[in-house]
């Protein structure tokens, strides 16, 4: 009797306790996939996903975290969020396309002879989120603010020397030497054009979930560590039909098997970075696509510059399995990197010559330098499968010459604070991936290997001023002279090669799974894993 | 005394193989006979490994990437992983590694928490109060969490598994060992001995201890399944000992992503590992246990 | 009521120690937690400022001071993850971690109890001998093993249950409680409450597992001890009934090691959490534990830790409390 008592007293204690607790949410709406959609919204909407089956709402897996929601200084995977809800003024069109650009907030563009002056006409009609009218000086702040900044992607801004607004909706660009002003305003960072009212707010305010763009979509609420859910613009100038995507939650779902789980369950209807194993099973899957794009992504692992000698790195560049990655893992639909231009990408370089897995020299070369008992670190993400694959297969590899190859996997936020905040205490190799900013070699040179002041994706501290010389000027010929800037990037590379500064692993295959039920999704190589909703319908 | 009979003086009584004893009941109960069988074969299979199959240097960690993801076959008789190593090699190294960890995680935790529930019980007073009330913070945390800080802090190591893990358990040792001290303390026989004169070392270590290991040895029987457990939770977020060393719970961690898909050989052997193995401990844990406490026989 | 209240102090000096504890394990941390807290982002002029907000060059007890003193307000830190102070997630994670603990020890309890006595009535019989064998291997299960074969038969086979969540993705109600179990029946739609129950079903068969053993094992070796007492004998000698006997008699005595058994089932239910929330995507306090982990994320691990601590110390008590009004024993053995 005393112990039943006591079971009810217990619960019903437990159940007050709870009760206290949770009043700051009132109506949470809660989905398969775990973690609630916030009540705490900015706007003060709540979020009601209507029925999974024809609903117009979309469920975006996304492997990795949102660090920065500031357009003007994101450059990590914000990039699936941003482009749904700003826009640029160019974009760059799928492979296969008639063109190689289209207008989006510009309608028409032209440049002079040299490519020093860019004139673009803006499209009439298009409105911020908050009303406010997208002219040409919105789009001139907007890019000054990049600038101003000067973090992540600003660097495809340097050539500007001034920009002006001829008339309301025509704006100038005077260029310091030539570049290719249309291209670079195609990028998947950096050249998102925002509501003037916005410009002047910092960092911390975008980051609260708080966005000024001109996008078909609007961000509804913003949970750190924890997802995005975005809403139709009813204003934007591209029109309404029925069947479009009126709702989504781009979720962050860090798990692999998790993802896999939601994808096949219908609780998601877009992922990537699955292990690749698996998508001849998903495939089978009635109800999935399994989605596969031309890539321009490029798997590397960097070279500390600081804690490795030139003859460990040496060594390490010649211990990695290139072939037997390459054909084994990733469904052997990967090639081997040839430098670090992707192969899809113009000023890739076919013959370039690169080392070939050579253990027994790698051997020799550390014992020559005195080198034994050699312990590395090697840090990758903790959720990528064939990461872990490559690791393993990798110290198999480095096992045989003696040496000790220590695998520490953790998610891509937290290795690359460490990673960045102190290079003696960072790992040795810092195995990532890149795709590109915009369609150009000079982003993969600049972004991961010019020398900073303070490291930000140049994770290895390389530091060479002959090979920043080299890809400023190529940057700066390209847009004149494509050949000329293919030759000094190709030579740019071959120095990357020289220095033993990363080990050039693999072009990665671009691949993801769709819902079969929406339709319109194009992969494209320029905005790596985007999927545009806009362009959905189920 | 000779060295066996000197090291038989800390073993209980009724675990000395003469008819009517604790052994001797021990082999009469099948299910003890059946842990134990299931235990000799994990033993042998760890130690013996590399002459068991041969695919040992898989079982080290070397892959064999032309054998991926194959399923149980005439030539991997329990298939192969995502890396093409042989899944029943891989178990064995595994066994190696969970073997390792228990015994190391049982001795630490039994050292230190004899060390210091003997000086606790012996000594009394001021000591007494500050060592246990040491070892009530300890107790106080849920199982499995402060292990998983301790390692998170220390990095993922089997080194540093084994420690965490014993971090949390010596206190239910030192409690025990306490409290039997404590009693033992005001036997005749040990007042005699301090009356003589005899150091306080002497006595707690030649007289004192082995009478306390009983219930001891119990517990440590059955500690040994629950490391298993422990562990392989430990290893299965991350925080065991790192790749490509062989381990259970990493294999079902890694496994676990391609089970849908069905490739499911790879988590559901090593999963069975883990339970036969912890199974087996627990049966030896029991069956030692009820030769230990008549009650509990059924004889009464 | 000098033993409630000597106990009151113990279990206060045992909080203290564990928030000690988590303290120096959280100073072993070998990565900066500045550079942790400034974000991927930050020059190092932000980090040393962000270093010097978290006063981490002072010396050693200053910070436990502050460290202590800011626990007391109730302020757990901010995780660097979400970079929003934990003390505002927590209690949304609370209730989901809680619900699935007392569903599954209630469970296991419900089954273990009988089945713990049905065992005991013949002891070493073959009845006897199979369900110590099932009890022993419900202990044995690794619960991310025994989640993966439930998952792959009955979701992913069967497709008789969900895989994963609380709650499915078109059902909404309110969420008074946090209890999905009591809102859902709040909301007046049986096809939510049902909802709610399909989701609980598989998470609570892998964590009731361990403890549906134990009870079996402890509630068992209780009843032996208890029916080898003389006045069962003499109950028994008066030929009253064996279910009397058993259940009136013996098991209102043998109850008394049901509180440990209710104590250790809850403990190991919260720490088991841990895992099976991960498996499930459960969203409690396991999940954000688990998450933490690999997010290197040390203030919502500690803090975790530490709750989870501080809520086990606390129903021990009341657990002890209970025990000893109803054991005049503890209180005059103590």
């Amino acid at each position: 009797m005393k112990l039943r008592r006591l079971i009810v007293i217990f619960s019903v204690l437990t159940m007050v306790l709870a009760a206290c607790s949770s009043d700051s949410a009132e109506t949470t709406v809660t989905t398969d996939t775990g973690g609630t959609a916030d009540s705490e919204t900015t706007s003060g909407e709540t979020i009601e996903p209507g029925d999974s089956a024809g609903s117009t709402h979309f469920v975006y897996a996304n492997p990795f975290p949102v660090f920065d929601l500031d357009p003007s200084s994101s450059f990590s995977s914000e990039h699936v969020v941003l482009q749904n809800v700003y826009e640029t003024l160019t974009r760059f069109n799928p492979p296969g396309s008639s063109e190689q650009l289209s207008g989006v907030l510009a309608e028409s563009w032209e440049s002079n002879e040299d490519a020093t002056v860019w004139t673009f006409n803006l499209r009439d009609g298009v409105t911020f989120h908050d009303g406010e009218t997208m002219n040409a000086d919105a789009v001139i702040a907007s890019l000054q603010r990049s600038l101003d900044l000067g973090l992540g992607a600003s660097f495809i801004f340097f050539p500007i020397d001034s920009m002006e607004a001829t008339d309301e909706l025509t704006v100038v660009f005077n260029l310091a030497y030539p570049a290719p002003m249309d291209l670079v305003m195609s990028s998947n960072y950096g050249a998102y054009i925002m509501s003037p009212s916005a410009v002047g707010e910092g960092s911390d305010w975008f980051n609260e979930g708080n966005e000024a763009g001109s996008g078909p979509y609007t961000i509804s609420s913003y949970t750190a560590g924890e997802g995005v859910m975005l809403s139709q613009y009813q204003e934007y100038w591209g029109g309404w039909n029925d069947g479009q995507i009126a709702t989504v939650d781009i979720q962050l779902v860090e798990d692999p098997v998790l993802a896999e789980q939601m994808i096949r369950g219908g609780d998601a209807d877009y992922t990537y970075n699955l292990p690749h194993d698996i998508y001849g099973s998903l495939a089978a899957e009635g109800s999935l696509d399994v989605v596969r794009g031309q890539s321009m992504t490029n798997l590397f692992g960097m070279l500390n510059h600081v804690t490795l000698s030139p003859e460990v790195r040496e060594a390490i560049v010649l211990s990695f399995p290139y072939d037997d990655v390459a054909n084994n893992l990733y469904g052997g639909e990967g090639s081997r990197a040839l430098g670090i231009i992707p192969q899809a990408m113009w000023g890739a370089d076919p013959d370039l010559a690169v080392p070939a897995t050579d253990l027994d020299q790698a051997a020799s070369i550390l014992e020559d330098a005195g080198v034994s008992d050699l312990s590395l670190t090697l840090s990758y993400d903790a959720g990528t499968t064939e990461q872990q694959q490559i690791g393993e297969v990798w110290a198999a590899n480095l096992a045989t010459i003696g040496v000790d190859l220590v695998l520490e996997p953790l998610t891509f936020d937290a290795r690359w604070e460490i990673q960045q905040a102190d290079p003696e205490a960072a790992a040795d190799i810092f195995m990532m991936f890149w795709f590109p900013t915009f369609v150009t070699p000079y982003d993969f040179m600049f972004s991961l290997f010019r020398s900073e002041e303070f490291a930000f994706f140049n994770l290895g501290y390389y530091a060479n001023p002959d090979f920043d010389l080299l890809i400023d000027d190529a940057d700066a010929v390209s847009g004149v002279d494509r050949e000329a800037a293919i030759a000094l990037f190709q030579e740019a590379q071959e120095i990357l090669i020289a220095d033993n500064a990363a080990v050039f692993m693999l072009d990665i295959p671009d691949v993801g799974v769709m819902n079969t039920e929406v339709s319109g999704h194009v992969p494209n190589p320029a905005y790596t894993n985007v999927v545009r909703f806009y362009e959905l319908s189920r | 005394m000779t060295a066996p009979a000197r090291a038989r003086r800390w073993l209980p009584a009724s675990w000395q193989v003469t008819p009517g004893s604790g052994v001797w009941y021990y082999r009469r109960n099948w299910l003890g006979m059946a842990a134990a069988v299931i235990l000799a074969v994990i033993v042998v299979g760890a130690i013996a490994a590399p002459w068991l199959t041969p695919y040992a240097d898989e079982g080290t960690g070397v892959p064999d990437l032309s054998s991926r993801l194959m399923g149980p076959s005439a030539e991997h008789w329990l298939g192969t992983d995502d890396l093409g190593r042989d899944v029943l090699a891989r178990l064995l190294y595994g066994a190696r590694t969970a073997l390792l960890v228990a015994v190391g995680v049982v001795s630490l935790a039994v050292i230190v928490g004899l060390v210091i529930g003997a000086i606790a019980g012996y000594f009394g007073g001021w000591i007494d109060e500050i060592l246990m009330r040491v070892t009530d913070v300890f107790l106080a945390f849920p199982p499995l969490l402060l292990a998983v800080i301790v390692a998170a802090a220390l990095g993922a190591s089997l080194r540093n598994t084994i420690i965490a893990i014993a971090v949390s358990w010596w206190p239910w040792y030192a409690r025990q060992v306490r409290t039997q001290v404590l009693s033992l303390r005001e036997r005749p026989f040990v007042r005699a001995v301090r009356a003589i004169g005899v150091p306080d070392r002497r006595i707690i270590v030649q007289h004192v201890v082995p009478n306390v290991m009983a219930p001891v040895w119990v517990q440590a029987a059955s500690d040994l399944g629950a490391s298993v457990l422990t562990a392989a939770g430990l290893s299965f977020v991350g925080l065991g000992p790192r790749p490509p060393t062989a381990d259970w719970g990493s294999m079902i961690a890694d496994g676990r992503q391609f089970v849908l898909s069905g490739q499911w050989w790879i988590a559901t052997f090593a999963g069975v590992a883990i339970l036969l193995t912890a199974l087996a401990f627990n049966l030896m844990g029991d069956v030692i246990r009820d030769v230990s406490d008549p009650k509990t026989r059924g004889e009464a | 009521m000098r033993y409630l209240l000597r106990r009151l102090l113990t279990s206060l000096f045992v909080i203290l120690g564990v928030v000690t504890i988590t303290f120096v394990v959280a100073r072993l941390v070998p990565s900066d937690p500045a550079t942790l807290v400034a974000g991927p982002r930050a020059r190092p002029a932000q980090i040393e400022q962000v270093r010097a907000d978290l006063r981490l060059d002072d010396p050693l007890i200053t910070q436990y001071v502050t460290y202590i003193g800011d626990l007391v307000q109730g302020d757990l830190g901010v995780s660097f993850a979400t970079r929003r102070p934990i003390s505002s997630d927590l209690p949304e994670l609370m209730p989901a971690t809680l619900e699935l603990a007392l569903v599954a020890t209630v469970l296991s309890m419900l089954i273990g109890i009988p089945v713990g006595v049905m065992a005991s009535a013949k002891p070493g019989g073959r009845k006897d001998s199979g369900i110590r064998v099932l009890a022993v291997g419900s202990v044995s299960v690794p619960v991310f093993w025994s989640a993966l074969i439930l998952q792959l038969i009955f979701a992913g086979n069967l497709g008789w249950l969900p895989l994963s969540g609380r709650v499915g993705s078109n059902v909404s109600f309110e969420t008074v409680t946090g209890f999905f179990l009591v809102d859902s029946m709040l909301s007046g739609s049986w096809a939510n409450v049902w909802d709610v129950m399909r989701h609980l079903a598989l998470p609570v068969a892998v964590m009731a597992a361990y403890p549906l053993g134990l009870t079996i094992r402890l509630i068992r070796g209780s009843m032996l001890e208890v029916l080898g007492e003389r006045y069962i004998e003499a109950a028994r000698v008066a030929r009253i009934s064996e279910r009397t006997v058993l259940y009136r008699l013996a098991l209102k005595n043998a109850m008394a090691p049901a509180l440990t058994v209710l104590g250790l089932t809850f403990a190991y239910s919260v720490s088991s959490a841990f895992l099976v929330e991960a498996l499930f995507n459960w969203p409690g306090i396991g999940q954000y534990l688990t998450n933490a982990i690999v997010r290197v994320d040390f203030p919502v691990i500690i803090a975790a830790t530490l709750v989870i601590t501080v809520v086990y110390v606390l129903v021990n008590l009341l657990l002890d409390i209970v025990h000893a009004r109803l054991d005049p024993r503890v209180e005059l053995g103590s």
